[in-house]
């Protein structure tokens, strides 16, 4: 038998070639349909700003992620995007619940199911939201709406969830990433969480590596 | 009609749908065999597909309000269509201001222009492919690498455990470290007493549920302690709102 993770991996381009195609297809067959095409010009200039910042946290995140999502996980979170806010947490919360640790074989079922039920959950929500519950919405997530404040705070509150067991097991380790990272938010205070995480991931396993060589964990 | 929101667009969208929903399902049922095939236990796959169910909730009611928020300017059908698939956040509404900006309009006003329509679905578009490009490269071959390092020794196996513990710290600093002295662009969530607030909320909640699981041998609640905390974090953020003094809720550093 073929080892799980290489055919997870053949599986996972396969449907990353296909989702490319289909992405791409979007917008190709919108312009097909309606008969116009994008200015060039105009797309090109958005393109260069939106390039430059985005494909370079791109590769920040495929470094970031990958050790931490698994194989299938990996796939399908990129292919469903939302990683950050609904995918890692998934992933994370669920290896953490089964007691299992990424780049197992274990780790990396529990991860995929999470992730993939995860996507589920996502896209059935957004489609049943967009396709019956539109013109409710604005009442339930609007400004003046009382249920505003809580989605506006929901990143605090997910991972303080899913931070707190983790804390009170390791509260040796927090203090390096937690105190790199608002130092690096003071100069630079609107930084994409993507690219703050890699600073404070390397943080925190410098700083891991280092207390174990001196024997403090 | 709107060609925004015709018949065809919204053909579009659920190619879209049943695509990411097709991908799921394969990597969902692969994986469930092989979890039998090493003997997991089935009560941890089933808690594993309910607390996820729960977990996802919230967040994804944030992502229909930002397709709300799209809609508004580009109908309702593209930002769902794009929200779907690789979608963020940010990046969907960052790169569609850019793009209706630079045509010198603005994503408050509905775009009635079927070209300047095109530019923005491109600019979302390809803005946001860069990681699949990447994927089939270097997923394999990264992944390959941490697997070996980390399984080489019992020795090397502890320092694993310890780094991939560290890595995992490492993720949810950085959220703790925006909750502490981050801002962002337009202003709704910097750093305050309601980012601080919020946080504590649930991380209270997660320990107080846990030692409560553990001292009354609560297993069957276990796997949901996480999800609701976070509606407890949640909810905390409501209450706050409504009953605290504005300058206390509103008071932020950064």
């Amino acid at each position: 038998m073929k080892d799980y993770f290489d055919r997870v991996h053949r599986w996972g381009v396969l449907w990353d070639i296909g989702a490319l195609l289909m992405l791409l297809g979007i917008p190709t067959s919108i312009c097909l349909y309606l008969g116009v095409w994008p200015e060039l010009e105009v797309l090109g200039s958005v393109l260069v700003r939106l390039m430059v910042l985005y494909w370079i946290t791109a590769v920040i995140e495929v470094f970031t992620y990958v050790p931490m999502l698994g194989a299938g996980g990996t796939y399908l979170s990129f292919v469903t995007g939302n990683i950050t806010n609904l995918k890692l947490p998934a992933g994370l919360a669920a290896m953490e619940n089964a007691g299992v640790r990424a780049n197992t074989e274990e780790g990396e079922v529990i991860s995929t199911i999470a992730i993939g039920v995860s996507s589920i959950t996502t896209t059935v929500i957004i489609a049943v939201g967009v396709l019956a519950f539109s013109p409710l919405l604005p009442y339930i997530t609007d400004e003046e709406s009382v249920f505003q404040p809580a989605f506006q705070w929901v990143l605090p509150a997910l991972f303080g969830a899913l931070g707190a067991s983790y804390f009170a097991k390791h509260w040796k380790l927090v203090f390096a990433p937690v105190i790199v990272g608002v130092i690096v938010l003071i100069f630079s205070p609107t930084m994409g969480v993507g690219t703050l995480m890699f600073i404070t991931i390397i943080a925190s396993c410098g700083a891991a590596l280092l207390m174990y060589k001196m024997k403090l964990i | 009609m709107d060609f925004k929101e015709s018949g065809f667009m919204y053909a579009v969208a659920l190619v879209a749908v049943a695509f990411v929903l097709a991908q799921s399902i394969f990597f969902i049922v692969k994986s469930w065999k092989h979890a039998k095939e090493i003997g997991i236990e089935k009560s941890k796959l089933k808690n594993t597909v309910m607390s996820s169910i729960l977990f996802s909730i919230a967040p994804a009611i944030s992502i229909l309000a930002t397709v709300i928020v799209l809609a508004g300017a580009l109908g309702i059908v593209l930002p769902w269509t794009r929200l779907t698939v690789i979608g963020n956040l940010a990046y969907e509404t960052t790169a569609a201001q850019s793009a209706v900006e630079a045509m010198g309009g603005s994503l408050s006003v509905e775009i009635t222009d079927e070209q300047q329509f095109t530019t923005v679905a491109w600019a979302m578009t390809i803005g946001s492919i860069a990681p699949l490009i990447l994927l089939p490269f270097v997923c394999k071959k990264l992944q390959k690498k941490i697997g070996s390092a980390v399984n080489k020794s019992e020795n090397a196996k502890k320092l694993g455990d310890i780094i991939s513990a560290a890595a995992f710290i490492g993720i949810i600093s950085a959220f703790i470290a925006r909750a502490i002295a981050g801002t962002t662009e337009d202003g709704t969530g910097n750093a305050g007493f309601m980012s601080i607030a919020v946080l504590i909320v649930s991380i209270v909640a997660m320990l107080i549920l846990e030692t409560l699981c553990k001292k009354f041998k609560l297993s069957k609640l276990e796997p949901f302690a996480m999800p609701l905390s976070m509606f407890i974090g949640m909810g905390s953020a409501i209450l706050f709102e409504s009953f605290l003094p504005d300058y206390i809720v509103n008071f932020v550093w950064r």
